[in-house]
């Protein structure tokens, strides 16, 4: 190779390496710090065509009309980048001023003990969020300074719902003459019709969330509210061994056995899942509110509905993921003023005509009566102090945990041995906990 | 010196820097987020007594025999069933054909062909399952990737699928420069051709054999995204491998020190392996 351009060669691998390095610090991302004064910039990760993603957009209007002469700039993330990369990019100074991240103690949770999030608690006395979210919506908008949710100061602010529910192929269920059923034992009923008829009754996905979720819902039937609290809060102790999760791991493993949910779901993913539901394979599939949307755009050839798991009055579900303000924002009252936006009746109501689930509990303009249901039974649930979170939240390793152990509980694994895992698991996070 | 100077460059940044700091790393307790807390050797008790690390570790082997041992067998045979009997008998393009054809797979992209062979195997509409249905087979059509009894076992099968190709057209660069006369000379001695390849072929492209043993065994220790895209790891922790694990552990359960010492075991179980291969060929050529 010549000298000279051996030379260039190196100059550019420096360069290159140089650039890598710059990206790496700054977390990437261009703004000039001096016109940062009237820039709000905003993160989300929900996908185009999403209804939180339509709403926000509104958000982003009304904000503009309020605040001419700001300029908006918003990107798209994805929740694994935003994760992977959380604190190097909220410990830099080039944050975004308001971001949707992810509910619960691993995610706000861990971001508000490492003090990376500002203290909403004034603003929401200020603008009235704690008159808008209720005591259930509260519990994952505020975390205590071990970073544990349910109290403590406000962190994040959801303006969505979210819980789980039975969606059900009305078409197929009038063809077999089956009634909604409000009862576990009507339900039992049902499902033997449908197997009799060498129907698999529910879609499942054991490679996913669903299958612990089937598992949840089996142990809040018998859980009460102290021991979800005990649980997810870890406001005292937890028996992985007591009459409600031995209940739920003998019925989840009998409905496999039953063929109530397919033993070969094992390796399904929630999308297969799904598809299981669209095509009319399964008539019925437990998930929960996310789908209404993909639902109501992509089932054309049967009519359906949903019902609440019966017989429960737990029920899993939360407020949705939240917007947080880094604590290196550069423009928090700008932030403020678009959270707010977020919660105001316009906004609230494209959320609800898009099929989720808005926090305001007015139905006047929601024109689909399957979005009306959608937030009649969501009120239903957290006006009764109904809602349960998710299973998977207690530890941050918990949801691989459970995939895991529901899976060998759907192979025949016996429901001692994968308690005793969940038990160990568990026991293990809280007491590194302190 | 000048020479040196971009590698050295991009030796520290890419592999001596994250190195250290993954060490450094996996003496700690660390969420990823704000400080770390420095917790001596405890990562590396806690993977002495964890059943799912050693049951990766198990794993791990089976695919080294999944990529590097079964592979290298059946690309020997079909490497020189290629160059002796096709190319002979039906001409070198045919050979080469058949050579791009089994090298396909390792030109697509993992991810890629883990989702489409996820689709095949698939229990309910799976090209597999139902073509065993429709020729009235049924019986054999099973839930290969959900059932822990053979879910391993067919990571592994299509792991020799995708695999294959490379140790065939290494083997027969090699086979290029073997000395025809010798191989000849042992068919008028009355040599069988199993007792040809094995006697008088194998010996003459044994550095080609070493450098595929090599990086296959090293690539599958590596092997994470077939685990990732097809089972997750599953069902139960059925087909859990290191690299998969670590991955969990740093991203999922946020416990960035114990998927440190993961990686680091593992890095340390590469160099030892890659050392032993390097010694023993340098051995075998002196």
């Amino acid at each position: 190779m010549p000298r000279k351009s051996a030379g260039l060669l190196i100059a550019a691998l420096v360069a290159l390496t140089a650039g890598l390095a710059a990206c790496g610090s700054s977390g990437g991302g261009g703004g000039s710090p001096s016109s940062s004064s009237k820039v709000l910039k905003i993160w989300w990760y929900e996908g185009q065509g999403s209804a939180y993603q339509i709403a926000w957009d509104q958000a982003i209007t009304d904000f503009k009309k309020q605040h001419p002469g700001v300029t908006v700039q918003f990107s798209l993330k994805s929740f694994n980048q935003m994760q992977q990369n959380a604190s190097m990019i909220l410990n830099s100074s080039d944050v975004p001023d308001v971001m949707e991240y992810n509910k619960g103690d691993a995610t706000a949770g861990l971001l508000s003990k490492q003090g990376l999030l500002t203290d909403l608690t004034p603003e929401a006395t200020k603008y009235g969020w704690d008159k808008l979210l209720g005591p259930d919506l509260q519990v994952t908008a505020r975390y205590n300074a071990k970073g544990v949710m349910g109290s403590g100061d406000w962190y994040g602010v959801s303006d969505y719902a979210e819980y789980l529910m039975v969606y059900y192929n009305k078409t197929m269920f009038a063809k077999y003459g089956i009634q909604v059923p409000t009862t576990m034992a009507q339900l039992t009923a049902a499902m033997g019709k449908f197997v009799k008829a060498g129907i698999t009754p529910f879609a499942n996905a054991g490679n996913d969330y669903l299958a612990m979720q089937y598992l949840y819902e089996m142990e809040l039937s018998k859980a009460s509210s102290q021991d979800v609290q005990n649980y997810e809060r870890y406001t005292g102790p937890v028996n992985f061994h007591d009459a409600a999760w031995t209940s739920a791991a003998n019925t989840f493993q009998d409905w496999v056995k039953n063929g109530y949910i397919a033993k070969n779901s094992v390796g399904l993913t929630s999308t297969e899942a799904g598809n299981d539901f669209e095509t009319g394979k399964n008539p019925m599939m437990l998930s929960g509110s996310w789908w209404y949307g993909t639902f109501e755009g992509s089932i054309k050839n049967f009519t359906w509905g949903t019902f609440l798991w019966p017989g429960n009055t737990l029920n899993a579900g939360s407020g949705g993921n939240l917007f947080v303000v880094p604590k290196n924002s550069a423009n928090k009252q700008l932030a403020y003023d678009f959270i707010n936006d977020t919660l105001k009746p316009d906004v609230q109501k494209v959320l609800a005509n898009n099929g989720a689930v808005p926090i305001s509990t007015s139905t006047s303009g929601v024109t689909s009566p399957l979005n009306v249901q959608l937030i009649h039974n969501f009120q239903a649930l957290a006006s009764d102090n109904g809602l349960a979170y998710y299973p998977d939240w207690p530890t941050p390793s918990f949801y691989n945990t459970l995939l895991a152990q529901t899976q060998d509980l759907m192979n025949g694994a016996s429901a001692d041995q994968v308690l005793a895992a969940l038990q160990t698991n568990y026991n293990q996070y809280v007491s590194s906990l302190g | 010196m000048t020479y040196l100077l971009p590698a050295a460059v991009l030796f520290t940044v890419v592999i001596a820097v994250p190195l250290v700091m993954n060490i450094y790393n996996s003496f700690t307790n660390w969420t990823g987020v704000g400080p770390r807390h420095w917790a001596g050797l405890a990562n590396y008790r806690q993977l002495l007594h964890d059943s799912e690390f050693w049951a990766s570790m198990w794993h791990s082997l089976a695919l080294v025999a999944a990529m590097a041992v079964v592979p290298a067998m059946l690309g020997l045979i079909v490497a020189a069933a290629l160059f002796d009997v096709i190319a002979k008998r039906f001409g070198p393009r045919l050979a080469s054909l058949l050579r791009a054809c089994i090298y396909l797979p390792q030109v697509l992209p993992i991810i890629v062909a883990a989702i489409v062979w996820g689709w095949i195997l698939d229990p309910q509409y799976g090209a597999l399952n139902v073509a065993l249905r429709d020729i009235g087979m049924g019986f054999l059509a099973h839930d290969l990737l959900g059932d822990p009894h053979t879910a391993l076992l067919t990571v592994m099968a299509v792991l020799v699928w995708f695999q294959l190709g490379y140790p065939v057209v290494i083997f027969m660069a090699g086979l290029q420069r073997t000395d025809p006369a010798l191989s000849e000379a042992a068919e008028i001695d009355g040599a069988t051709w199993r007792q040809r390849l094995w006697l008088v072929v194998v010996p003459q492209i044994r550095p080609e054999i070493y450098v595929v043993l090599l990086t296959c065994t090293v690539a599958s220790l590596r092997a994470f995204g077939w685990v990732y895209a097809l089972t997750s790891g599953g069902p139960g922790v059925s087909t859990q491998v290191p690299s998969y694990y670590s991955y969990q552990s740093f991203f999922t359960n946020l416990d960035v020190g114990y998927g440190s010492a993961i990686a680091t075991v593992m890095t340390l179980i590469i160099v030892a392996v890659s050392v032993v291969f390097l010694w023993v060929q340098r051995r075998h050529a002196e």
